[in-house]
């Protein structure tokens, strides 16, 4: 792969408009939405897809940021909470550090909370993307610190769900803290008798 | 320990006395309206 | 059970409470408090002799109550690990002239009196909570009596009474007469469905379990009657639906309908349920010599301290948040941790063993890299700008910065130690730290933008990442409507938004700012939320000296559960702004336009403030 953009020199910013089937075009506008981005600073480029998550929809956000040579990346689908993983990964396949992106939430925090408000959702949602835009073209890239993890693990409290997790991790060759509050393990199960839907006893 | 002191809520103004400590930072939540726009009002003030 | 503990991998600490945590994914530093036990685990054989000779009798906790044990016991026959405990409370032994009589009997002399609670420290990668659930305590219904009649029992105490194990051999009798009931009555939903009393929530188990029990019975008592009292029955599971078929067949009789009364004979002690049967549509009374709560299940007591010492969050009913419902439904929000069983809701044994199979997935997944990635939303000191106050050092709720005030050395950040929330950036008063990805620059800019066209129509909103965000975003979910006229700013803490951001919104002619985040329970930064709080605080004062009406600037706390308050806030903000004047605008923009001069070089102040210090004190 090539070595990763890390952003410097005159700012190329490309919004991709999501539509999210009619999750966000059936209240937003995003015709309306991908024209008035068109005009936003430094916006180079402006895709707006049916599903931007989707693997056509990734590709073509690698594709157009290896063919605008785009330095910022803004997505207007939905909540970052939900797919900001997803679009880190398909800048950082385009060889673009991956916070040089920046989302714009046109589901969770508008087409879904106004339905049947068209046009102040539509509204809403051009801001939405003009700040997103704003914030996008004073993104640096930065480098994640990488750290050891410790192989071990602590499982607190020891009732089946415990016991279950601790035996599993500690067959899988880790080493397992087991914290359990009573002097003995078991909890609530151990003092049930027989359980469904086996019928037979718990411990 | 705790004295009541009077608050009053920036949403719906009313105004209510709560328990007070000083220094403690507390979630205050308005007994009327819910918020927790809650602003105490420095009695000795006046 | 016993595999627990034989495994070569696992270190079983029973007894044993965790007291504190620090550090992040991958490193996490545990201090568990192993409670005195006054019994040696590794020497003790279980062999009984202390509690042959033990003098006291205590309420069995195990058998919740129906039986005895000692002072000195083992909690149950299978009990791992095998060894016994010693309840010091109710122990004479402190003092051995008054007894001491177990230490004597005990060949292996394992009984230590004077045992001491011990520390010790673990590290661990990854965390699973699996701290189950507690039992809904029915004593709120009153119309089921169970304080009153003692033939009314819950299902747990069911449970050990038909144990072959329990305190009866398994022989199913009534605890007034010690007699077999020739009917049995079962009420199902007792403290769950149920909005006003008890819990809105289905505890999951309760339906099957009570299948299974009267399949237990009729197994063993074919001429018992039985009945049982339902809303609706919940066989949803693989096999479910033939159990229930199987226990109709056994000749159980399921009455649509919750008894609204259960009265005792006064001298039978049996009882009788009066309740609507909803199916017929026909008032009905029915006699039972024996009737079983079937009780739900409610979060665990303790459940806050789990949850502030690994800053989880909790939904709405008080069980442990998935990070994503469909999609991380065993991840916790703070990464590396991970939840199982009825800590995250209730549910049965099958569905812990699965849940558990996948958390532990989810954490061999993470540990068998050996390495983690951290998102590198960390703060820097910008050394020429530190006048090392010393501020950021008792804002940062991780001790991640450290600074000699003394020697006027700038501060410095252990950026393994920074978990990114920022208050550190926004109550620095000169503007020498910056918090990566969420610089002032970058949230200036939006606020700019937001407020550049009809900045007088809108509502701004600060939302914290974890908690108010995640709000609005199950407000989204939950389609929560509300006025389309807000924006929200996202920074990881509310403890992020620097006051000048606040004063920037007004100067650019906000009508009204929202700042929004967690409770100060869920804050995921320990309580980096305190910080917001006392900043708004000043702020309300700031703004009334500026003849600003304090309430434009409006504060709430709304957790990552509360979709529907988050939707209840942004309407209320939204009335608030209505009562905005163009005026009153005009007149803020004017008095707080020196906040959109470029911050001073910060440098240059401090040079300069050095400067008249030395001259003053020349002078």
């Amino acid at each position: 792969m090539a070595e990763v953009d890390g952003g410097n020199g005159p700012l190329r910013v490309g919004v991709f408009v999501c539509q999210c089937g009619l999750n966000i075009a059936g209240t937003v506008d995003c015709d309306s939405v991908a024209k008035f981005s068109e005009g936003l600073d430094d916006v180079v480029v402006v895709y707006n897809n049916k599903y931007t998550c989707s693997e056509p929809g990734q590709l073509e956000i690698r594709k157009a940021i290896e063919e605008n040579d785009l330095n910022r990346v803004v997505i207007a689908s939905c909540s970052p909470r939900m797919h900001e993983p997803t679009f880190r990964a398909a800048l950082e396949a385009a060889g673009l550090n991956p916070y040089l992106l920046e989302m714009a939430n046109l589901r969770e925090h508008c087409s879904w909370v106004h339905i049947g408000e068209k046009d102040a959702a539509t509204g809403k949602a051009k801001d939405l993307v003009k700040m997103a835009v704003a914030r996008a073209r004073r993104l640096e890239a930065q480098e994640e610190m990488v750290v050891p993890i410790t192989q071990k693990a602590m499982v607190v409290g020891g009732g089946i769900a415990g016991i279950q997790a601790a035996l599993d991790l500690a067959d899988a060759g880790y080493k397992v803290y087991l914290i359990e509050k009573e002097p003995s393990i078991g909890g609530i199960m151990a003092q049930i008798d027989k359980t469904y839907p086996t019928m037979d006893c718990s411990i | 320990m705790a004295e009541e002191t009077k608050f009053k809520c920036l949403r719906c103004m009313s105004e209510f006395r709560l328990p007070y400590r000083h220094g403690v930072t507390e979630e205050r939540t308005c007994p009327n309206c819910s918020s927790n726009s809650v602003r105490r009002v420095k009695e000795d003030k006046k | 059970m016993a595999d627990v503990g034989r495994h070569p991998n696992i270190e079983l600490h029973a007894y044993s409470e965790v007291d504190a945590v620090s550090g992040y994914v991958g490193n996490f530093n545990v201090t568990v408090r192993k409670k005195a036990r006054y019994v040696d685990v590794k020497e003790c054989t279980a062999c009984g002799d202390c509690e042959d000779v033990c003098p006291i009798t205590a309420p069995d906790e195990f058998e919740i109550g129906l039986s005895t044990r000692k002072a000195i016991y083992q909690p149950f026959p299978q009990a791992v690990p095998s060894a016994y405990v010693l309840n010091i409370d109710e122990c004479l032994g402190n003092n051995p002239i008054a007894c001491g009589k177990c230490l004597e009997v005990c060949d292996k002399k394992c009984i230590d009196y004077d045992d001491k609670d011990e520390l010790i420290h673990i590290e661990v990668g990854t965390v699973i909570v699996c701290i189950g659930m507690d039992v809904y305590d029915p004593t709120p219904l009153d119309e089921f009596g169970y304080t009153r009649h003692e033939n009314v029992i819950t299902s747990m105490e069911f449970e050990r009474l038909i144990n072959s194990g329990g305190p009866t051999q398994g022989h199913l009798i009534r605890l007034t007469d010690r007699e077999q009931p020739k009917t049995v009555a079962f009420i199902q939903c007792v403290g769950s469905r149920d909005a006003n009393r008890g819990n809105p929530y289905c505890s999951n188990f309760c339906c099957m379990n009570t299948v299974k029990d009267c399949l237990l019975i009729k197994d063993h008592y074919p001429d018992v009657d039985i009945k049982v009292f339902y809303m609706d029955i919940r066989a949803f599971g693989k096999g479910f639906e033939d159990l229930f078929q199987r226990s109709k067949d056994a000749g159980t009789i399921y009455i649509r309908g919750i008894p609204g009364e259960v009265e005792e004979d006064p001298e039978t002690k049996s009882l009788k349920l009066y309740v609507e049967n909803t199916t017929e549509g026909t008032m009905e009374c029915h006699e039972a010599d024996m009737v079983v709560l079937s009780i739900g299940a409610i979060p665990r007591k303790d459940s806050s301290t789990i949850q502030q010492l690994l800053t989880l969050q909790r939904s709405q009913d008080g069980f442990f948040l998935e990070a994503h419902p469909k999609l991380k439904p065993v991840d916790a929000a703070t990464q590396g941790v991970f939840f199982a069983g009825c800590a995250e809701s209730p549910k049965d044994i099958k569905d812990s063993v699965t849940q558990a199979g996948a958390a532990a997935a989810r954490a061999n997944r993470l540990m068998m890299q050996g390495k983690v990635k951290v998102e590198a939303i960390t703060s820097t000191i910008i050394p020429d700008l530190c006048t090392s106050c010393g501020i950021c050092v008792k804002v940062c709720p991780y001790n991640a910065i450290s600074c000699d005030t003394k020697a006027k050395t700038p501060a410095t950040v252990v950026e393994a130690a920074c978990a990114g929330c920022g208050a550190c950036s926004a109550e620095c008063p000169f503007g020498a730290i910056t918090m990566k990805h969420f610089t002032d620059v970058q949230i200036e800019a939006q606020i700019d933008a937001m407020l550049e066209v009809d900045a007088k129509d809108k509502v701004l909103a600060f939302a914290c990442n974890w908690c108010s965000y995640s709000g609005g975003d199950l407000a989204g979910t939950n389609r929560f409507q509300y006025p389309p006229n807000t924006r929200l700013i996202r920074t990881m803490c509310s403890g992020r938004v620097d006051k000048r951001f606040v004063l920037r919104a007004f100067a650019r002619g906000a009508p009204i700012v929202l700042l929004s985040g967690c409770h100060f329970a869920d804050c995921h930064y320990i309580n980096a939320v305190h910080w917001t709080q006392r900043r708004v605080e000043k702020l309300w004062d700031e703004l009334e000296k500026k003849g600003i009406r304090p309430e434009r600037l409006q504060l709430e706390w709304i957790s990552a559960a509360e979709g529907q308050k988050f939707a209840t806030v942004m309407r209320a903000v939204e009335e608030l702004r209505q009562k905005v004047t163009a005026e009153e605008i005009e007149h803020t923009k004017k008095a707080l336009a020196g906040v959109l001069e470029p911050r001073k070089p910060r440098a240059a102040t401090k040079k300069a403030t050095e400067q008249e210090a030395a001259a003053q004190e020349a002078a």
